[in-house]
């Protein structure tokens, strides 16, 4: 069973590295706010599915859907809120304005849940999903969790097949043309903001779905349950795997987060320092990133993004604006392809 | 309206120490361009070292602070060599995500020798002193004065040196700096030890101030810094104290009328409208064109 667990959360996580390959890897925004939305639509799921609250614990809403409905109903509210961060962010910040931007967005939401009770709880957070629908489906524990991994399997695979599909679409080249050059994609009748702000709140929804899947998965959410330093996991897998590449993003998933958090359970703790291991897996995915970024920054697999890519070649041109005239205009602009 | 005026107070102690932490995160990206998000743990490098020599200095105030400057200054050299130097050319987007690694590392190398769980100096606070309207403790004042020598040593070397010169040179324009003659690599590699020395300055106050601190005491700051920094305009040192004192005295005041626990709130919305509104700083015109970088 303990593999069972292991490769569910895996393929809950490679979904949403397919949805944050849209916004980072075709669209080239490096958005720090993305596990604010799987946040979000794991407190829905539960809000909207786990009945009315028993004090002292206090949340809002307090529905009793059924789960899959709950979670649709998420995936609406985390859009929402990404088209509200969306419009302020993208319309005129790039680069390390947008990051900022977002990642002051999300600490002042989560700051907000960890401590105004009403919404969700504040630090205490909320639980009660325990397999929704096993006694429906008339299952025993373990059989509903391997119904579950299956499901969850086949929901990545349909991501993946839609998102592999429009990743060749025309929808696809267009968002990563406007990463190449928003200057040249303007010229070409591209809308600037409104392509980026498409494919941030398609990113957004699939980060909604994978909230809602987690909420089932670990029946409880609390402001710790996810922090930055979970997204950082992310954004590693998709690097090693290959940035823009949705097989590769899935597969890197499933290296960095199998390789990296199995492996390194089984790194020693003493006994009397119990954070030591953990600890030392977090330094040895921040090398990770650096190396990888240092010395492959395309990943394993790299990008293809298409048939028709008469226009921007697939992968990063190495060192390609050369230093010779380096002024705060030509810096400004390379903030492109893979790396 | 006394009320008012201690919060004003304790805002202006924040705003002493955002200002020296801003001040350094500002002169990184001036000269190499980029947004150091292993700069908190410029701070909490400080802070930890401190901790662990106060003994050998019988508990000196400002000999732990020289070994926390000093500490910070090794960082910001390590840094810039081990890391910024090896990603030149490279957008400053990717400099920001390999600074994010770096920061994660350095977390938790620290929490690996130090522990998770939060340590206190062993300095005392001081008794509360009334200056004018405030009311302030004495490492409060330590703190206030200590920044504005800071605020005016800084401004002296780059208005009076060579080196300060070479500075502003080399942040307007690296290649024609260099072209003129400046050593363009050994100004920036002057410039990361000279902020990495007030950064692990600002870390030592700024857990002094709070009592006690963790491994991730820096990494909380570098939001509130990043704020105070564009509130002043990135890369513009002087405008960036003056955003420090926006900051500290905004989130303050907010603060006072709701709840402490909604300080940090107000701030990450404060950054957000000046990003939506004036990207580049309260002090200049807002400007139409696309902020990047």
């Amino acid at each position: 069973m303990y593999w069972v667990s292991v490769f569910t959360e895996a393929a809950i996580f490679a979904i949403l590295a397919l949805g944050l390959d849209v916004v980072w890897g075709w669209g080239g925004d490096f958005d720090l706010a993305f596990y604010g939305y799987l946040a979000i639509g794991s407190y829905m799921t539960f809000v909207l599915s786990i009945g009315k609250p028993t004090p002292p614990v206090e949340y809002i809403i307090g529905w009793h859907l059924p789960v899959l409905i709950a979670i649709l109903i998420a995936v609406v509210v985390v859009v929402g809120v990404a088209a509200v961060v969306g419009a302020i962010a993208l319309r005129n910040l790039r680069g390390i304005y947008f990051a900022v931007t977002t990642l002051g967005a999300v600490s002042a939401l989560y700051l907000l849940v960890e401590n105004y009770t009403p919404l969700f709880d504040g630090y205490n957070g909320v639980y009660g999903l325990i397999n929704p629908g096993q006694t429906a489906l008339n299952l025993t524990y373990n059989g509903y969790r391997i119904v579950f991994m299956v499901l969850v399997f086949v929901l990545l695979f349909g991501c993946y097949l839609l998102v592999q599909r429009l990743s060749r679409s025309p929808f696809g080249r267009m968002v990563r043309s406007v990463r190449e050059d928003e200057r040249a994609a303007a010229a070409y009748g591209r809308q600037i903001f409104f392509t980026k702000y498409r494919a941030y709140l398609f990113g957004a929804a699939l980060a909604g779905l994978t909230g809602g899947l987690f909420a089932i998965f670990i029946s409880a959410f609390n402001p710790s349950a996810w922090t930055p330093a979970e997204l950082l996991l992310i954004y590693a897998a998709i690097l090693a795997g290959g940035r823009g590449n949705p097989r590769g993003v899935i597969l890197g998933v499933f290296v960095v987060y199998i390789g990296f958090i199995e492996l390194t359970r089984y790194l020693p703790s003493p006994a009397s320092r119990p954070d030591f291991g953990p600890a030392l897996r977090q330094v040895l995915i921040g090398l990770m990133i650096i190396l990888v970024l240092r010395f492959r920054p395309e990943g394993i697999f790299r990008e293809r993004p298409g048939l028709d890519t008469g226009l921007a070649p697939a992968g990063r041109p190495r060192q390609a604006r050369v230093q010779v005239l380096t002024t705060r205009e030509g810096q400004a602009a390379d903030d492109g392809g893979p790396g | 309206m006394t009320t008012f005026l201690v919060t004003i107070g304790v805002g202006l102690a924040t705003a002493a120490i955002l200002a020296l932490s801003a001040v350094a995160f500002t002169l990184e990206y001036a000269v190499s361009r980029i947004a150091n998000f292993a700069h908190g743990e410029f701070l909490t490098i400080g802070a930890y070292v401190a901790y662990s020599t106060q003994g050998i200095f019988h508990q000196n105030v400002a000999a732990a602070a020289a070994i926390a400057a000093a500490a910070g200054l090794v960082a910001g050299l390590v840094l810039n060599t081990l890391v910024i130097e090896q990603f030149s050319g490279r957008s400053a987007i990717t400099v920001l995500i390999a600074t994010l690694g770096v920061a994660l590392v350095a977390e938790n190398v620290l929490d690996m020798i130090y522990g998770a769980a939060n340590v206190s100096y062993s300095f005392a606070q001081g008794s509360l002193h009334h200056v004018g309207p405030f009311l302030w403790t004495t490492s409060d004042i330590e703190v206030i004065v200590s920044a504005l020598v800071v605020a005016g040593l800084i401004y002296l070397l780059l208005q009076r040196t060579r080196f300060g010169k070479a500075i502003r040179a080399v942040s307007q324009d690296r290649a024609l700096a260099r072209v003129s003659g400046i050593p363009a690599r050994r100004i920036i590699m002057g410039t990361w030890a000279l902020a990495g020395a007030v950064a692990g300055f600002a870390g030592f106050a700024l857990a002094a101030t709070i009592g006690t601190f963790g491994p991730f005491l820096g990494f909380n700051f570098l939001l509130l810094t990043i704020t105070a920094t564009v509130a002043g305009g990135l890369g513009r040192p002087y405008a960036t104290l003056g955003g420090a004192v926006i900051v500290g005295l905004a989130i303050q005041i907010a603060g006072n009328y709701t709840s402490s626990a909604y300080e940090l709130v107000f701030a990450f919305l404060l950054l957000v409208l000046l990003m939506l509104f004036r990207p580049n700083g309260v002090f200049v015109r807002r400007s139409s064109v696309t902020v990047r970088a």
